[in-house]
């Protein structure tokens, strides 16, 4: 509790009244500690055939390319040290360019793309490097509030190398004007914090002629028993 | 290096994180099969249905899983929750004393994942292990004790309210 008293907070807390879905799902009573170390061991260990060829290009998997600003998004996994978190397994999932999922539940109004599914995955590499070939998704309405719109994110699930870098985040656009309305992104408290949720725009990690380019780093917890990768 | 910040997984991760077999949990070692059977519930006692489960655990020898070559990592589920908030895990006894199942859940509604353990192991050996020595004399131990019933292990997860379950810190 002390050391996490010294520095800002990194993630939002559990009870955040303007996201009205943690309404009753918040714990009331307090955490309790498990002793340091317990969840910082190596694993799961995720297989390297795990990830086939291609799982990392969600824009070729119809007969044709889906709509929408074809981009190419990539980055590092890193630990709280700095170094490349390696061989991990990277999850992503987003809407499609009209801001629609392909999921049974999403009730949105807007057309499906049969050519864009919006699901994603891939290894870092020895340098912790990730890459994704997607399209900017869509904004969408939701039923939080009057005129709630979520701003265009891609979701994404880290495992880590321990149990205890497991995190599951969303990624945003730098100057998305619906950011400042969102109570997702605005319930973590520090600026700062909020600010390393957004990627930037990188043009030469695009292709010319046919992608932007997104670069978005991404820092797990547990500096110390981060395994060095299989 | 800062941390980047939880964001909730939201209703929409399912085809996402979807592993084949995801709640048939695998090892190196042969072992005695064990199944969880979960159910979660919110603060007025209705069904999570959107919820992603996750549990890590020792092998049933008591190891740190190792590493495979192919199929779902050793030591690890994950499973979504159903509409009436049921979940069902296929697994091996863990090795060593107070044998339990570190567990992840996710759900919309959840800014950041709860992590909690379940024990399949008698109430008293629970009391006994040293990770639960500030429970040791609270009623509140029993929300992380798993009880046996049709060859199962049965264990009721309740997010918030009355006979809420104790959820650790990060």
């Amino acid at each position: 509790m002390n050391d996490l008293s010294k520095r800002p907070d990194h993630d939002p807390p559990y009870d955040y009244p303007p996201y009205g879905s943690t309404r009753l799902r918040f714990p009331r009573e307090p955490l309790l500690e498990l002793p340091a170390g317990a969840l910082d061991v190596p694993g799961p260990l995720v297989p390297k055939g795990f990830v086939r060829d291609g799982d990392n290009d969600l824009t070729n998997k119809g007969k044709s390319a889906p709509l929408g600003e074809k981009m190419i998004l990539a980055g590092r996994l890193l630990d709280e040290s700095g170094r490349p978190i390696r061989d991990s397994l990277v999850e992503i999932w987003q809407a499609n360019a009209s801001g629609r999922y392909d999921h049974v539940g999403d009730q949105h109004d807007a057309p499906l793309d049969p050519n864009f599914h919006g699901l994603g995955r891939t290894f870092t590499d020895d340098d912790g490097w990730y890459r994704f070939v997607t399209i900017r998704p869509g904004s969408y309405p939701w039923a939080n509030h009057a005129f709630a719109w979520r701003p265009q994110h891609i979701h994404f699930s880290l495992l880590g190398n321990a149990p205890i870098q497991r995190l599951v985040t969303q990624m945003y656009f730098p100057g998305d004007p619906l950011l400042d309305f969102d109570p997702v992104y605005q319930s973590v408290p520090d600026e700062a914090a909020r600010k390393r949720m957004t990627c930037m725009l990188q043009l030469d990690t695009g292709i010319e002629n046919v992608a932007l380019g997104y670069r978005f780093d991404i820092v797990l917890a547990g500096a110390r028993a981060t395994p060095l990768g299989t | 290096m800062e941390r980047t910040p939880s964001q909730t997984i939201g209703p929409f991760f399912h085809d996402a994180l979807r592993w084949r077999d995801g709640h048939r949990v695998s090892f190196s070692e042969p072992g005695t099969d064990v199944v969880l059977a979960g159910r979660i519930l919110d603060g007025a006692g209705q069904p999570v249905g959107d919820a992603l489960v996750e549990t890590w655990q020792r092998s049933p020898t008591g190891q740190t899983p190792a590493a495979c070559k192919d199929g779902n990592p050793y030591g690890f589920a994950r499973v979504e929750t159903a509409k009436d908030g049921t979940f069902r895990i296929e697994t091996r006894m863990p090795g060593g004393p107070a044998p339990h199942l570190d567990v992840t859940i996710l759900a919309r509604g959840l800014l950041k994942p709860l992590r909690t353990r379940v024990y399949l192991a008698p109430e008293e050996e629970v009391r006994a292990d040293p990770a639960m020595k500030p429970l040791a004399g609270s009623p509140r131990l029993k929300s992380l004790v798993a009880r046996q019933e049709g060859g199962e292990y049965r264990w009721e997860v309740r997010l918030q309210g009355d006979g809420e379950t104790v959820f650790f810190s990060a």
